[in-house]
This record gives C-alpha cells, structure tokens and sequence, in this order.
C-alpha cells in the first residue's frame, strides 16, 4: 500500500514513449470497443435520424437551430428561456459523473471520454496501417496522416451537422453556400480533432483536463479503481526465479505477508501492463493521477498470469479498503454509502426538476408592454385608445391562429395594425412564421375608458379551440376624470 | 571595472559597484524583453511612416497609405447604402398603397421611417408621433386636417403645410376679432362647442351663434363642424382640438386664429425616405385606408 499515490502532479512517465500502445485483448478491450462503437455510431448517425414537424419546422430529430435560436430533440423544443433545464442536465451530468467516480473510479475517463474514444480510434488506424502496409515504411507513414485527418473532418462534420440540416448540408458545404460559421467550426475542429488525438492524444488527460485534478476529491478507500495487488507482486522477478511458497495456497489471505529472500512474486515484470496503457503508465507504482480506469492492463496482466498457469487479478478493479483486499477473492462494492446516496439523491432531484420543468415548459410565450409616449391617444368619436406592443412566439405544431382579447375591460376593442377592423376578438395567422412583433390597437369605446390606470391582461386562446394558451398582464390609461 | 568579478555565493557577475561592502549583482534585462522593446520602436517607426502621424506647419503628414477615419466613415456609409439600394430602388418603383401590402417592404419601410422620423420630425410631433397639445397634431390619432390616405400623407410630407413649396397646402382662417364683435365670438364658440354635446342636440338650432356659424364658418368647417380636409379646417364635430377645447381656447382661436406650419421636406430628404416616412406614420394607429 505504501506507494499509493492519489495525486502526483508531476508527470507519471519516466521516459517519453515512442510508439503506440500494443495491442490487447480481454474483457475490458472488449466492453471499450463496444461502448467507442455504440458512442461513435451515436455521434455520426443522430443528425440524419429524421422526426417528421409538420411543413414548417425542420425534421432532423436532433438539431440545435442557432439562427432560429431553438434546441429539437425529437417532439420537444427549447428555446434560450429553457435554460434552466439546461442548467438542471449539467447538474445532472456533474453528480452522475461524481457518483460514477466514487463507485468505480473514473470509468468515464477510461471508457466514454471523447479523448478516449477518438484517440482509441485513432490508434486502431494506425495499427491496422502498420498491419497492412508495415512498420515505418514511407506508404505506412502517408497513409496515417491522410487516414487520421480524414476521421477529423469527418468528425468536424458529424459536429456540424448536428447544428445544419444533414441532409442539405454537404450540398451546401461543397457548393459554398454554407454559412461562413459552418467552414470555420469544421475547420477548427479537424484541426482539434487531428491535434488532440493524433498528436496530444495522452498529454490532454496528463496536462490539460482538469479531471485528474479532481479525481482525489471522489475517490475514497471504497471506490473501485485499477489496482496492482502488491501483495501477490512483490518482488517482482524473472518467470525462472522460483515463486513466494506462500503464494501457492491460492486462499490464504497474505496481506501480512514477508518477503523471501531468493523468491519472486506473481509479477514478472514482463512490462505488457505498462506497454498496453494508453497514457504510458505503470500502474505498479499504484493508484495515480495518470490512470483513466480504462482497465486495459487489467486485460494485459490476466493475459499473462494465464500463460504462467497463475490465477487472474493481479492487476484488476478492487476496493482498496475492502476486507477482501490482499486476497484472491473478487472485490464487493458497497452501494449505500453516505456519499453514493447523496450523490444519487442529488441526481434524482435534478432529474426530477429536468422533467417536471419539460411537462411544465410554456409553449406560448406572450409580452405586452404598452407603447412609450403618450400613455392614451384620443380619438375623434370619444373613444380611447391605448397602444402596445406585443410580441408573441409559440412551439405548438398544430397551432396556426391565435384569438386575442381583453380582460378587465368590458367592450373594448382591438385590432393589429393591419387587421381590416377593430373587434373584441382579434385573430391572427401564426403557422410558419411563428412569431409576432406587432403594435396591438385597444380602444375603449366612448364613456367606457377607466379614469387613470386599471390594470387589464391580454389573452391568447387557440382561435379553433378556443382553449387558452397564454396571458399577460399589463395596464390601461384613460384620461382622469 | 576591467576585471569581471564573480559573487562567490549565486556565481553571478557583479556591476563592480560597492557601498559599504555589499555589491550589486550584475542582472541584465532578458533577452525577450530587449527584442520586443526594439520590435515596438520598429513598429512605431512603421506606423510613422504608414498613417498620418505628425502635424505640419501646414496640415499634416497623411502616411503613405492616405488612411483617415473620414475616410473610413464615408466608405462604411456607402457600402450601407449601396446594402440598401435594392430596397430604396423597389420603395420608388413600388406604387405607395402597394408598400405595405409587401411584408419585407413594409419591415423596411417602418425601420427606416422610424428612424428618419426621429431625426427629422420628433422635435415637434414628439417621439411616437403622439404631437403635442396646443401645439403640434398627433399622428397617431384617427383625425388629419389633410387626409390620412397614406398617398395625402405623401403629399403633405413633400410639400408641407403653409410652407415656401409651390404645391404646398395652403389655407388661412381669417382674424374674426376683426369682424365679429366679442358677444359674437362667444355665442359661435358656444355654437361650436355644442357639436360634441349631445344634450344639445334639439336646442342647438335655435342657439344665438347659429346663423352667426352659418354665415361665416360652414363655408369651410361644414354645416355640422364635420370639417373639410381640402382645406385644412378641421372637424369641430369631434374630442380632438388641436389648440384647446375649453371655451376660452375656442374663443381665443376664432378670434386670432393659431395656424400650424410645416416644412417642404422634399427639399431635404430624398423620395424614398419621405416615402418610408408616410408608411412610418401611416401604420402607427391612425392611418386610413
């Protein structure tokens, strides 16, 4: 236990490696591969999934609408007034992901980060380059770069089309007619992409993701994380060296246990759990700032203790403070733990206030404010009118005329500025263009107009329906009498 | 000083300097320091050359690349304008009822006249055209002394009221304190004011200022003060007074009557904006159609 370290701020690589991290096989490659497969086919196939609106509204079931400033997921729509819920997903996404690191350490670095997976990605292109066309030969080394910046605009447009329609955009792209935002975010993105992942590629988590940084604020003695069971290691020694005779009693628990002068332990220091780990560590020298958790060593090492005839877990995911550290026996994680269920509890209350808030979310948003200068206007007959401005935006496909009317002032009177006549009820077209900005006319009829200010609220129904969708309350001025 | 002379403890070169026996370690300015400091003298020499920089005994030295913030302006507005000349080009070539008709004309129209109103006619009819009582008329009422088509707010906008244009509308109220006596004025300014009394409706023929009305006023303000807008004189009929609704300010206004002027603004601005104009007031609450 004693080299433990939960921080080390200085960098975890002795030397600077030259080539990728080898190849491996085993349980956790496997579940990696399948979540990289599963999170990629996500991110390069949602913008082409299609969610039919209606003739008005664009059908890409996921598509942030920057000039319209609106967010489609399927049926819903999000407006910037929706921020909250935005609010309430990063809280979400905040806990979950420190509840997942106090249970299993840092799962999402090992296993969903996009560094992760892209650099992953591109570590298989340049393996399968070095497969097919050989090690260092100069095809092996123009293929790479050309292969890997391919995956980057591919990526730098799979982004893109998450904010453009995907279906028109690379007709757009190709043809120039894109807007200029489109050319600059692909061409800064492949460049990320290319940077980060080809070049960086483990220097982002050692250098310049502030996660690491957190990871000894999560983690505690209960969490499972990648650990080298130093107990069975120690000392490590060539496979010829004859083994700790109190290794060879599989269930005896040997935290106590001495060292052997002359004996080895399970480790033979063949160095495949250092050579598989995609940020080049030894996670020998214990828990460490430069682990993601990906568990690829885990793979390795169970590879190798298979081919000496040792039992698996010589490196595996345990619970440091758990009664069944230092033995063979597999790790049990303790779920009710204050922290998890605080977490957990946070996480429902988030999730909670996301749905409650989308149920709730108004789809007709209506302003009034009543027109500055004077506050009424006179008119020939008697009557008197007030001015407003009303701007009013909706969200509801099926909608296509509203009704306005007044409250709070008997007979009164309204009209647009371009309706043909002024009546109690004033109705307006709203499909396509969904959102009104228009100077709304409320005359009171002779003798009817309030002496000063009463306060009055504009109300917008469904003009088929008849079902009311939004109100909004504001003042009317007559002259004092 | 010929001898360089190393302190023994950080193993740096001293200045040769010595007060009391304490010396003064030699640490010159970094290199990266030294280059940008020459880099900005270079620069401002660039500059120097380059934009105008010094003034002359005369005016001034411009640079060679003749660069002025003038000149900056001027190129801005005429790229603004050159922006906007496909929609001043379809405002004059669009027939002015049709304006509004067009949802993108319209937009521009209200934008542009709105901010042409501003500047040009706020001062008087106030900000939001709602005029000012006694003063100026509101635009945004339903009553015009010369019409509130959107074509006679054209006209009155390019031609003025009372004002040195030829086509100018024109019309002037005689001074009746110079024709009528005192007791005559006040029985037409009761006459007058009994327009907009209904209670006065079946006693109004028989009132002392009704043939005094007759015989001097409806010729222009009409048989009932329904006003006539070819000459400007306003409808009596009405709540809407101009210059005043109480008695005294109808009988101050028949006997030295207060007429409104406004400027020919054909002369200043150009056919496109006076026409931004017109649809600018003519969707603000009152127009006619």
């Amino acid at each position: 236990m004693a080299t433990t370290t939960l921080i080390d701020t200085i960098s975890t690589r002795k030397t600077p490696r030259l080539s990728i991290p080898q190849t491996v096989r085993g349980r956790y490659r496997t579940i990696k591969t399948i979540v990289a497969l599963a999170l990629l086919t996500f991110y390069f196939a949602a913008p082409w999934v299609r969610w039919d609106r209606g003739a008005h509204l664009p059908d890409q079931a996921i598509l942030f609408d920057l000039p319209g400033r609106r967010l489609f997921i399927f049926g819903l729509e999000f407006w910037p007034q929706d921020l909250p819920l935005a609010v309430g997903a990063l809280i979400l996404g905040a806990f979950g992901l420190f509840g997942a690191t106090t249970l299993a350490g840092r799962v999402w670095c090992g296993f969903t980060c996009p560094q992760t997976v892209w650099t992953d990605l591109f570590f298989t292109v340049e393996r399968f380059c070095e497969r097919v066309l050989g090690k260092g030969t100069l095809a092996s080394n123009i293929a790479k770069p050309i292969a890997q910046i391919a995956i980057a605009v591919l990526t730098a447009f799979g982004f893109a089309a998450f904010f453009n329609d995907a279906l028109h955009f690379p007709t757009a792209l190709v043809t120039g007619t894109a807007p200029i935002g489109a050319y600059i975010a692909i061409g800064v993105l492949t460049l990320t992409t290319w940077v980060f992942a080809a070049y960086a590629k483990e220097r982002v988590c050692l250098h310049m993701c502030p996660w690491p940084r957190f990871q000894a604020a999560l983690l505690d003695k209960e969490s499972l994380v990648v650990t080298y069971q130093q107990w069975r290691g120690e000392p490590r020694g060539k496979k010829r060296v004859p083994l700790r005779e109190d290794l060879l009693g599989l269930t005896a628990l040997a935290r106590e246990a001495s060292m052997f002068e002359g004996n080895r332990g399970d480790c033979i220091d063949c160095q495949r759990c250092v050579n598989v780990c995609p940020t080049g560590i030894d996670i020998r020298d214990g828990l460490q700032m430069g682990c993601i958790g990906c568990g690829l060593c885990v793979d390795a090492c169970d590879d190798v203790m298979a081919k000496i005839g040792r039992p698996a877990g010589l490196i595996r995911f345990d619970v440091e403070g758990s009664e069944l550290h230092g033995s063979f026996q597999a790790p049990k994680v303790r779920m009710l733990r204050p922290k998890v269920l605080l977490y957990g509890a946070l996480c429902t209350i988030a999730l909670a206030s996301i749905v409650i808030g989308t149920l709730r979310m108004q789809s007709v948003l209506l302003d009034v404010d009543p027109q500055r200068g004077q506050p009424f206007v006179q008119l020939s007959d008697g009557s008197v009118r007030n001015d407003f401005s009303v701007r009013l935006a909706h969200r509801l496909p099926e909608l296509d005329r509203v009704a306005l009317h007044i409250d709070g002032l008997p007979g009164a009177t309204l009209r647009f500025a371009d309706s043909p006549a002024a009546s109690e009820t004033v109705e307006v077209a709203v499909p396509g263009n969904r959102r009104i900005s228009d100077r709304l006319f409320v005359t009171a009829a002779p003798g009817t107009a309030p002496s000063g200010r009463t306060n009055v609220s504009i109300i917008v129904t469904d003009a088929s329906s008849g079902a009311k969708l939004s109100e909004a309350e504001t003042y009317f001025w007559g002259p004092a009498r | 000083m010929s001898v360089e002379e190393r302190d023994p403890l950080t193993g740096q070169l001293t200045t040769g300097h010595e007060w009391d026996g304490i010396k003064e370690l030699r640490t010159p300015i970094p290199n990266w320091w030294l280059i940008t400091f020459i880099v900005t003298w270079v620069l401002a020499v660039g500059y120097l050359v380059l934009y105008p920089s010094f003034a002359t005994t005369k005016s001034y030295a411009p640079g060679i690349l003749g660069w002025s913030s003038r000149n900056e302006l001027s190129e801005a507005t005429r790229q603004a304008r050159q922006q906007q000349a496909i929609w001043r080009d379809q405002m004059l070539a669009t027939p002015i009822e049709k304006i509004e008709g067009d949802e993108e004309l319209r937009r521009f129209a209200i934008a542009g006249g709105q901010a042409a109103f501003n500047e040009n006619c706020a001062a008087c009819h106030g900000i939001g055209a709602v005029g000012q009582i006694g003063q100026f008329p509101s635009l945004i009422d339903d009553d015009w002394l010369w019409g509130g088509k959107i074509a006679d707010i054209h006209t009155t906008i390019r031609h003025g009221i009372r004002s040195s244009s030829d086509e100018a509308r024109v019309s002037e109220m005689p001074a009746f304190g110079e024709i009528l006596n005192t007791q005559e004025i006040a029985a037409t300014a009761d006459y007058v004011l009994s327009f907009s009394d209904r209670s006065r409706d079946a006693t109004r023929a028989t009132m002392p200022g009704a043939a005094l009305y007759a015989n001097n006023c409806a010729s222009c303000h009409g048989v009932g003060g329904e006003g006539n807008r070819d000459f400007g004189a306003p409808r009596l009929n009405d709540a809407i007074w101009l210059y005043g609704g109480s008695r005294d300010a109808v009988i101050r206004q028949i006997t030295q009557p207060r007429m409104g002027q406004m400027p020919a603004w054909e002369s200043r601005l150009d056919e496109a904006t006076i026409r931004m104009l017109a649809v600018y007031v003519h969707t603000l609450g009152g127009g006619e159609k």
